[in-house]
């Protein structure tokens, strides 16, 4: 494993507004791209000023779809974030763990990411 | 081309208000290349935020290539219509907001997630809402964002995003309206899931537990059951409608379905937030950035 590389979501989305899903997905394919390259990840939020589940959704929620929790655990932090924002980007992983216990929904990620 | 006639009266943030706009869109959806002609004489009270669901239904109707004037409004309705920017859409001249407790009206397209926020922002800074402490503001802001997230991700709309705001000093309450014309909650839910329920059914298992209809890899519900946690903690309220369901929330009645004999053409979503609410916002205890995955 190399060393852990930063992501600035402010950066990336080019302001403080987290609020859109498609700016979620720019963070997340970033993070996607890091991993299958067996980097450490860390996600600053920095300067960001609002965030929405949707935006957590897509960006951190969507990676329980390709990588298992344990790989998540070792590989991702998150920096720069409130007490609040924490809280929710905690129930943005507990959804998603749960929301992927469905055989199902991993199958159909799995066939689209074949099909890619 | 030929002129119809159709008239309003008193519209607030209630069933009836929204009734009297879904009725107002049930005799008016038919025409085609006709002048609306819309007479306000009747309307002596109109909530503001109403403005968006009111304005969505005028811009489906225009879309089918009506032209819409409003006739005969009271000086005070105009007053505040014309303050939040909704009658220059029909031809009026635009007021300024001395007193700055209008959240102007607008339409935006699904894609315009970025300027909303901007005008969000705008919308909340310097405006006569003085009261709210900064955790408020924060939970506020977040929500409206929530609901255009949802309306983006869930309604399918081709027609854009109607928000409009009103802050009521004396009541201490601020009011805000969001609305889509896609596909709504009943028929989302349907095409998603596979549950055929009834309007005000699907509005109601949208804000219940871990319900989603989402089904790819990107997982979703917490945007309604954030926004009905924030606002049972502020003694707030929530209306929801959509197709032909009406939906309200409000943490000492708790809930109130009903139904409409005619459709909304999509969804509106009214928050009311008690502005003079004083409660922390700000989470006191901790947890560890490496307990979260």
């Amino acid at each position: 494993m190399k060393d852990k590389i930063t992501i600035s979501v402010f950066e990336i989305v080019g302001n403080g507004f987290c609020v859109a899903s498609e700016d979620g997905q720019k963070i997340f394919d970033q993070v996607k791209t890091a991993f299958k390259a067996a980097q450490n990840v860390d996600i600053s939020f920095k300067n960001v000023t609002s965030l929405t589940s949707a935006f957590l959704n897509t960006s951190i929620g969507q990676l329980y779809s390709s990588f298992d929790e344990a790989f998540v655990r070792e590989h991702l932090s998150v920096s720069d974030l409130e007490t609040d924002d924490l809280f929710l980007l905690k129930r943005v992983v507990e959804t998603a763990k749960e929301y992927f216990k469905n055989p199902a929904r991993i199958d159909k990620v799995l066939k689209e990411e074949n099909l890619e | 081309m030929e002129t119809v006639e159709s008239n309003l009266s008193n519209i607030s943030s209630d069933y009836s208000g929204f009734k009297q706009l879904i009725d107002f869109y049930a005799q008016n959806k038919i025409y085609h290349l006709k002048n609306i002609h819309i007479d306000m004489a009747s309307v002596l009270w109109f909530d503001a935020n109403m403005c968006a669901p009111f304005g969505a239904i005028l811009y489906k109707l225009s879309r089918r290539l009506n032209t819409i004037t409003l006739h005969n409004i009271d000086p005070k309705v105009e007053n505040i219509l014309s303050k939040n920017g909704f009658l220059a859409n029909y031809g009026h001249t635009q007021k300024p907001d001395t007193y700055d407790t209008t959240i102007e009206y607008k339409r935006f397209e699904p894609k315009d997630g970025r300027y909303f926020g901007v005008y969000i922002e705008k919308e909340l800074v310097g405006k006569g809402i003085p009261k709210m402490s900064s955790g408020l503001t924060k939970k506020f802001r977040e929500s409206i964002f929530e609901l255009f997230s949802n309306s983006v991700i869930h309604s399918e709309t081709i027609y854009g995003i109607f928000s409009c705001g009103q802050f009521f000093p004396r009541k201490k309450r601020l009011d805000f309206s969001i609305c889509d014309l896609g596909i709504g909650f009943k028929n989302n839910i349907k095409k998603k899931c596979g549950l055929d329920l009834k309007p005000e059914k699907a509005i109601a298992w949208a804000m219940e537990g871990k319900n989603t209809t989402k089904t790819d890899n990107i997982p979703g519900g917490l945007g309604l059951k954030l926004l009905k946690e924030f606002i049972t903690k502020n003694s707030g309220r929530i209306q929801i409608i959509s197709d032909h369901g009406y939906w309200e929330f409000n943490p000492k009645e708790k809930i109130r379905e009903s139904t409409f004999s005619s459709l909304f053409p999509g969804t509106a979503v009214n928050i009311e937030i008690n502005t003079a609410d004083s409660k922390s916002y700000y989470l006191k205890s901790e947890i560890d950035p490496k307990e979260i995955f």
